[in-house]
């Protein structure tokens, strides 16, 4: 691999320093921060306009018109989406003809309107009322009989574990789980993800049985609270009957169904945030670039300089904040 | 005057001192890993058994939908389905309708299409290797397109059109032989959306998903995992890979660790701080709560 | 007048909106096609005013220097160097799109050699031989037959210098040539920008959340009543069955964590999504209809 030019090393290590410049608003708001946030709304915005235009106006708009790719009824039409785009830009050359951005705003909001209208019809409502309605009975798989498909959606199972059961059961029906899950044609790691996925509540023995007619309870269980769950929640959103008596206590459950769903949410939220944070570590640690880049860029040298920077240039900053104005009394800055 | 009770001096503490806390809960473990395994929940694994069910050669239509700050959570499980398809000697075709994608886009590709991510002999990785691709042989990069809704739904009725005839370095889509046949989604056998947010895979499974009976699979930020898993439940999603925990989970599924499994391991202390600091501060709530009930003696 | 036909018009295109799902013709999955193209277009025409709508707005700011007037300055500037640099200016000259390539036929041999001379920061793919260049000659040997030469560098922005040559046994084929930079959205510089300005900038300032969602942990979750409780104990239980030390603990956590999502979740949030889809099939319905008319403004 080639050496990495120096230009990209410096690169890094602005890249590094605008990290810590961005994280010193933990701190409080100061210079570097807001040095950093106009530096990137200008950045993107020139960014924006520079995509925007390559990606859809050109190749749409300019090379379609003026390039001679469309012709016909179909140049025609486009050519009246390129007055609609002048009509929208007209109020940036005076504001006496903003109105005329009202022509393709309105197409925009109707024309997005009359396709939401059908997609939520069709993917919100109509799949999630179907599926909402479907059967709460939870039949286990069959191993003698199921197709690889449902055998594939079993825990520790995969297409190739499927496969293999197949295969396996023709030879010889199963007699018991454990028999099918310990089958010599299975590799060693197969063995221990299905040995991992045993459980009689949720696990493979609650799915799994070796004939037909057996039913996986706590999945009968966990269906119908779903289908209660889903109404509850229902009954809560209803707004057009009093919520007292049975209808409050049926909205009732429904709201700590909701609240449950929320937690769940907002744990995966607290994830998701820490992992924005792990990213950033690892960048300004210069883990996610190769070895040799790595050690040309020096990110752990140029994170402390940095840090160090920020901090001299924020003590130097508070010291001349204090003489101008004096420091306020603790808890009045918010920050305690 | 009575004393300040603690609980009382522990509810001004300066947030400040937390996020110091954060901050070493995140870097120490860089430094210091548990190396705990992890363990792929069953909807990434449903991802990755409807990909390891393609046939060889299968075509993929593969929208990466986000910007710099989901890389941590998609990058991972990008590069780990790359691997599983190109093992599969998949033929790719790149989109996107974000517009901070297309310089990661063309990063992912030069580093992880054009080059082999795992050639024979790759160091810790014991599966089938991959090799370069060529591009407008093996795959095909679209573009960008915006729109959100309404080209995502165009995606479905004329891909082509969408893009305007051509692929994004210029050449004719008519010119391409991989392009053959593939005048829309439901031409292909499998779409995988890499989404950060919206326009994403919510809008696939709203505006063409659910029409065409698309099979799709799905990477998500964590936020985004609670929003998409019903649609799992439903079938209009076949798999979900959620945040960088789900990616750690796809990476293993595949065989080759990479920066999800290593993130998913220092995401322990980070949640350990969040839970302590949930339910310290619960305590001291409550402690204040008897302590005031109590008319405020010790 | 400014107003009325601007709403006909909306309810026109959306009825066509609503009415194209229902109507198989290729006619009308034709025109529907090109009202998609329509709103791509102006979708990006939106994102451009908005922009330039920043820098209209920024610039009096500073002519009257406003509070951060130095601030602007450089916001400005940022978006001023990133126009400057999104133009395709290679296009002005006439780039190279192939190396140099001399040959020297006649010699010795059945085979053929090609000797590829680059900079050290420059990547030679000689038939299926890849490798760093040195500044120096470096003697490949190849097969008789076509032969597909690339020079590239690693970093994006640089137009690889692409050729196929075809060489016969005994020939000695000399290859050069540095690939031109670009410039515009591909470019090196607009790409340098992105990658050590754009991305840093935009990851972090997400990344802030994780110590904000830290200090609201502490200071402002509280189990106030059941269903805070409720709320709060399905987080714990969903925080520690998704990381990997809850797993380590017991394979208890990771289940529970699934089903959480399952069932309680996954019925709530149905229950979301189908109020919501009814709440957007009725807003959909009265702005086709008209009734909804608040986004044109009033007169």
């Amino acid at each position: 691999m080639t050496a990495l030019p120096w230009i990209d090393v410096v690169g890094y290590w602005l890249g590094i320093f605008l990290t810590f410049s961005v994280l010193s608003f933990l701190y409080k708001d100061n210079p570097f921060y807001k040095l950093v946030e106009h530096l990137f709304i200008g950045v993107s915005v020139g960014y924006l306009i520079v995509l925007q235009y390559g990606d859809n106006i050109e190749p749409k708009v300019i090379d379609a018109i003026f390039g001679g790719d469309l012709d016909g009824v179909w140049l025609g039409l486009r050519i009246v989406a390129l007055v609609l785009v002048l009509m929208m830009f007209a109020k940036v050359v005076s504001r006496r003809w903003a109105w005329l951005g009202r022509y393709p705003l309105a197409f925009v909001v109707a024309f997005y309107a009359g396709l939401q209208v059908n997609a939520m019809a069709q993917a919100e409502l109509g799949a999630q009322i179907k599926f909402a309605a479907s059967s709460i009975d939870a039949p286990k798989v069959d191993l003698n009989a199921a197709p690889a498909e449902a055998l594939t959606s079993l825990p520790g199972s995969s297409p190739a574990v499927a496969a293999k059961l197949v295969a396996e059961r023709a030879r010889q029906p199963f007699t018991s789980v454990d028999d099918a899950a310990t089958r010599p044609s299975l590799t060693d790691l197969e063995r221990a993800d299905l040995a991992a996925a045993r459980g009689h509540l949720i696990g493979l023995d609650a799915r799994a049985a070796v004939g037909p007619g057996e039913r996986d309870a706590f999945g009968l269980v966990s269906n119908l609270l779903l289908l209660l769950a889903t109404l509850a929640s229902l009954v809560y959103f209803y707004f057009s009957v009093a919520h007292r008596g049975p209808i409050g206590a049926v909205s009732r459950f429904g709201v700590w169904i909701l609240m449950i769903g929320f937690g769940a949410a907002f744990g995966l939220t607290v994830l998701g945030r820490i992992s924005l944070a792990i990213g950033r570590a690892y960048d300004v640690l210069g883990r996610t670039v190769a070895p040799e880049d790595a050690a040309r860029i020096h990110a752990p040298w140029a994170s402390l300089a940095s840090i160090a920077l920020i901090a001299g240039g924020l003590t130097i900053w508070e010291l001349r904040q204090r003489r101008v104005q004096p420091v306020p009394p603790p808890g009045a800055d918010g920050q305690s | 005057m009575a004393a300040e009770h603690w609980s009382e001096r522990l509810q001004r503490f300066d947030r400040r001192w937390i996020f110091l806390i954060m901050g070493l809960a995140v870097v120490v473990p860089l430094f210091v890993p548990l190396n705990l395994p992890t363990r792929p929940d069953p909807m990434t694994k449903a991802a990755y058994n409807t990909v390891e069910a393609l046939p060889e050669g299968a075509r993929v239509f593969v929208s990466i939908d986000l910007d710099p700050s989901a890389t941590p959570e998609l990058e991972p499980f990008y590069r780990a389905v790359i691997l599983h398809l190109k093992r599969k000697r998949a033929r790719l075709v790149f989109a996107t309708t974000w517009y901070a994608a297309p310089p990661l886009v063309n990063r992912y590709l030069r580093e992880t299409v054009d080059r082999a991510i795992a050639p024979p002999g790759a160091e810790g990785y014991d599966g089938a290797p991959d090799r370069a691709y060529q591009r407008n042989v093996d795959y095909v990069y679209l573009g960008f397109r915006d729109g959100r809704s309404a080209i995502i739904q165009a995606f479905g009725s004329d891909l082509r059109g969408a893009f305007d005839g051509r692929a994004d370095d210029g050449t004719p889509l008519d010119r391409i032989p991989m392009m053959q046949g593939l005048n829309k989604l439901a031409d292909f056998d499998l779409v995988v959306l890499v989404s950060a947010g919206s326009p994403g895979a919510k809008e696939y499974v709203q505006y063409v998903g659910t029409r065409n009976r698309l099979p799709m699979v799905a990477a998500c930020t964590a936020v985004s995992t609670a929003d998409l898993a019903p649609y799992v439940q439903t079938g209009q999603l076949l798999g979900l890979v959620g945040g960088m925990a789900g990616a750690a989970g796809y990476e293993r599924l595949v065989g080759k660790p990479g920066a999800g499994t290593a993130g998913a391991d220092v995401l322990n202390i980070g949640t350990m701080v969040v839970i302590l600091a949930i339910v310290f501060g619960n305590v001291v709530y409550f402690a204040g709560r008897a302590h005031r009930r109590r008319g405020g003696r010790s | 007048m400014k107003k009325t036909v601007p709403l006909i018009l909306g309810m026109v295109f959306g009825a066509y909106a609503l009415a194209e799902f229902y109507l198989p013709h290729h006619a009308v999955a034709g025109l529907s096609d090109e009202l998609r193209s329509w709103a791509a277009i102006l979708s990006a025409a939106a994102f451009i005013l908005g922009g330039l709508n920043i820098l209209q707005v920024t610039w009096p700011k500073i002519r009257r220097r406003e509070d951060d007037w130095g601030y602007k300055v450089v916001l400005l500037g940022g978006a001023a160097v990133m126009l400057a640099v999104g133009l395709p200016w290679h296009k002005l000259g006439d780039p190279p799109r192939a190396p140099t390539v001399a040959r020297t036929a006649g010699g010795a041999g059945p085979g053929a050699t090609v000797i590829v001379t680059v900079p050290d920061d420059v990547t030679y793919t000689v038939g299926t031989v890849v490798g760093p260049g040195t500044g120096a000659p470096i003697a490949i040997a190849v097969e008789p037959g076509p032969v597909a030469i690339k020079l590239s560098k690693r970093l994006a922005g640089y137009r690889p210098l692409t050729t196929t040559v075809d060489v016969a046994a005994g020939d000695t084929v000399t290859v050069g040539g540095e690939p031109p930079i670009l410039w515009g959205r591909d470019g090196r510089v607009f790409t340098w920008i992105y990658d050590h300005v754009f991305g840093p900038a935009n990851a972090t300032m997400f990344s802030l959340l994780a110590f904000f969602v830290a200090s609201a942990a502490f200071r402002a979750f509280r189990a106030r009543s059941i269903e805070a409780a409720l709320l709060l104990t399905a987080a714990i239980i969903m925080l520690i069955g998704r990381a990997p030390f809850g797993g380590a603990i017991s394979s208890v956590f990771p289940d529970l964590a699934q089903w959480l999502l399952d069932v309680p979740q996954n019925g709530g949030r149905r229950a979301i999504m189908m109020g919501a889809a009814i709440g957007a099939i009725a807003t959909g319905l009265r702005v086709i209809v008209g009734i909804e008319r608040s986004h044109l403004g009033s007169e």
